[in-house]
């Protein structure tokens, strides 16, 4: 077949490919100039020069794609196909894609890592059309360590300036939700345990919204807050045989995870939910445990804004003077009754603690470093440094000696 | 509030005949000036030995003409862009001042003002403590790192996990990298003046190791502070309304990050009020930081 190009030695532009024994080269038919041998380097180059034409080439396509990019493109396609994702969010978690591979901050990442930035650019698109989608569930379908999703995500975010919206806290639970088992009637599953979906998105929305007013999101995971306020909606619309069931029974057959801060979110909304009950008038009689307040969750959802108001202290203003007491109307023995909030720890047990973070309120421990000693001395710097201080770093003679015997340094 | 005379008055004398004109000027310059948030509100910085005269007189220049027409030693007029003048503090900013400049001059100014929203009051007084102090220093000799590990007590060398010495002296308490360029990098200071008495106390080590080690190049590459603003933030009402700067991931970390472009600085915010700012080069950046987040943060304590 005749190739293209001039010999070099004699002009003539009949070349051919010929095969010596089973080396590819390229001849000049009229001097017999050897122009090219073959190669075993697949680069573009090479691979024009010896007429292997490629595949993007005789489809026509134009730009070139890679190998590794086009293995990422069908990764964040099929990543969009799972998640059931629409179509426009695929075009645009590819576009972000090919965007962020281009960038030299990407370019040169192993390979796992190319893998978790198409699925960090799915989570992008995702979370800025609003889809409620977790850090978790990407990393869980992509076998990925989530220190690792952390930062490709944070510097994909950086490198390819995008703005990503908060996680709407909403949308999560409806999506958690549509995940439990519990909602349709399956063989292990007892009848007093099935649940309308409807009425527990409702019930559910509206615990982590007070969860959320009672500063128990902010900081926080947000799917352990969903899955403690699902489990107690649940509860609380029909408490009778459900209040037996432990969280984690309630997880396993709702098809769920567990995550661990659950238990501890499940702590936090039942005392925020037992200090409101304090204030309902009247359950003031009972003597509410965190099990029993289960079965008035509905109540207290009812009027959870005039109980907020009453239940907490809220920040800068005085103690409330609503009749709060033991049913007194006047205000300063109801007033007495109520502790000193003001202060910023809370009054374990008493009626009213103030509506505060819990790390506020049950702050740790901290050794307090003592304060800066500048007055002292005013440091410059340029003290003057005795040698007796530096000499007690440097080891004496009998050491080092004593030293290189043991290590036969 | 855009007529608002808040900044101007304690400024002036009370027998100042201008003083009817001059709040205008004020008015219409604030409202200009909307992008400039608390610029160095110094008046509560004043008793700071680091906060130098420079820096106020830094500060009055900015505010131009307006500061010409005040006394010296005034303070200096904190322009507030008007979302968020604070609609809760009706008292006048000067009556409440600690500063030694405001009490001597506005006595009663306050018939002009209605409501002061901003200004002075906002300035926190709150003053960030410095926590960390990272700095470099050139030794400009090639150093012998096994050498140095054997004869320094304080001295760990692991060359399979790092290619540096790590020192550490007791006072100020600091630990030191020594790479075998003679480069060294400093960290675990409180102040600028411990990180370099340290940086020196670790020369001097080396230099009685027997290596012809010097001191050049000190400089300080990074300054860590924290402080606590003492009531609950909410973060998410925060990334919503700064969301160019903010970044908040509550899979990821507890906190905000807020990318400060002027200064440059990273606040990492936590819903407890406590305030971490690092990526400083000086102190007054740090400083200067916290002063332009406090006013943004207090716009999101609210009892809920």
């Amino acid at each position: 077949m005749a190739a293209r190009g001039r010999c070099p030695e004699c002009g003539s532009e009949s070349l051919v490919e010929d095969a010596h024994y089973a080396q590819q080269q390229l001849v000049c038919a009229a001097c017999g100039c050897v122009l090219s041998e073959g190669l075993l380097t697949t680069t573009y180059t090479d691979e024009e020069h010896l007429r292997e034409v490629a595949y993007s080439q005789s489809t026509g396509q134009k730009e070139q794609l890679s190998r590794c990019l086009q293995r990422g493109i069908r990764r964040v396609q099929d990543l969009c196909k799972v998640l059931q994702l629409p179509a426009v969010f695929e075009e645009t978690a590819v576009s972000y894609f090919q965007r962020a591979l281009q960038l030299p901050a990407f370019r040169l990442v192993s390979l796992e890592k190319k893998e978790l930035l198409g699925g960090c650019c799915v989570f992008v698109t995702c979370r800025q059309r609003n889809w409620p989608l977790t850090m978790g569930t990407i990393c869980s379908l992509l076998y990925a360590k989530q220190d690792l999703f952390a930062g490709v995500y944070l510097s994909l975010q950086k490198e390819l300036g995008l703005s990503v919206p908060a996680l709407s806290l909403a949308d999560l639970v409806t999506t958690h939700l549509n995940s439990f088992q519990l909602l349709q009637p399956t063989a292990n599953v007892p009848a007093a345990f099935l649940e309308d979906k409807e009425k527990l998105l409702a019930r559910t929305m509206a615990i982590v919204e007070l969860a959320s007013e009672t500063w128990l999101v902010t900081g926080r995971h947000p799917v352990p807050i969903v899955t403690a306020a699902a489990f107690l909606a649940w509860q609380s619309l029909q408490p009778g045989p459900r209040l037996s069931c432990p969280l984690a029974r309630f997880c396993r057959l709702a098809g769920v995870d567990l995550p661990p801060p659950a238990h501890l979110r499940l702590k936090e909304l039942l005392e925020i939910l037992l200090g409101m009950a304090s204030q309902l008038s009247w359950l003031r009689g009972f003597n509410l445990d965190r099990k029993m307040v289960v079965k008035h969750i509905g109540d207290l959802l009812q009027h959870r804004v005039f109980l907020l108001k009453n239940a907490f202290s809220q920040h800068g203003e005085e103690q409330q003077d609503t009749a709060t007491g033991q049913g007194s109307p006047s205000s300063p023995p109801g007033a007495q009754q109520q502790g000193r909030p003001w202060a910023g720890k809370g009054q374990r047990g008493g009626t009213l603690r103030p509506l505060l973070p819990p790390c506020l309120i049950h702050p740790r421990k901290r050794l307090r470093p003592s304060a800066p000693s500048a007055p002292a001395a005013a440091p410059t710097g340029d003290e003057p440094i005795s040698d007796s201080e530096i000499e007690q770093y440097l080891r004496s003679p009998e050491e080092i000696r004593a030293l290189r015997k043991a290590r036969a340094w | 509030f855009k007529d608002d005379f808040s900044t101007s008055p304690h400024l002036f004398t009370p027998m100042s005949p201008y003083d009817l004109e001059l709040p205008i000027q004020a008015a219409s310059q604030l409202s200009q000036s909307k992008e400039l948030l608390t610029d160095f509100s110094s008046v509560d910085l004043s008793f700071l030995p680091d906060v130098t005269q420079d820096n106020k007189e830094q500060n009055l220049s900015e505010h131009g003409h307006e500061t010409q027409k005040e006394l010296d030693g005034s303070l200096p007029s904190n322009e507030e862009s008007g979302v968020l003048m604070d609609e809760s503090s009706l008292s006048h900013p000067g009556a409440a001042q600690p500063s030694p400049e405001a009490s001597g001059m506005c006595p009663p100014l306050t018939p002009m003002t209605p409501l002061t929203p901003a200004s002075a009051s906002e300035s926190s007084g709150i003053v960030p403590q410095l926590q960390n102090i990272v700095s470099t220093v050139n030794l400009a000799c090639k150093l012998d790192l096994k050498n140095i590990a054997l004869h320094a007590r304080n001295a760990e060398y692991n060359p399979k996990r790092f290619a540096a010495v790590i020192m550490r002296i007791r006072e100020p308490r600091t630990t030191a990298l020594i790479f075998s360029s003679g480069k060294m990098v400093c960290t675990g200071a409180k102040s600028e003046e411990q990180s370099r008495l340290a940086a020196r106390k670790y020369a001097r080590v080396v230099q009685k190791l027997g290596f012809p080690a010097k001191f050049l190049d000190f400089k300080i590459q990074n300054m860590v502070g924290s402080c606590d603003v003492r009531f609950p933030i909410r973060l998410e009402g925060l990334v919503l309304t700064h969301q160019q700067f903010s970044s908040y991931e509550p899979e990821l970390f507890p906190g905000l990050v807020y990318r400060m472009v002027k200064p440059r600085i990273v606040l990492l915010i936590f819903v407890s009020g406590k305030v971490v700012l690092t990526g400083a080069k000086n102190r007054s950046e740090i400083y200067e930081a916290f002063e332009n987040i406090y006013p943004i943060l207090r716009g999101f304590k609210k009892p809920s």
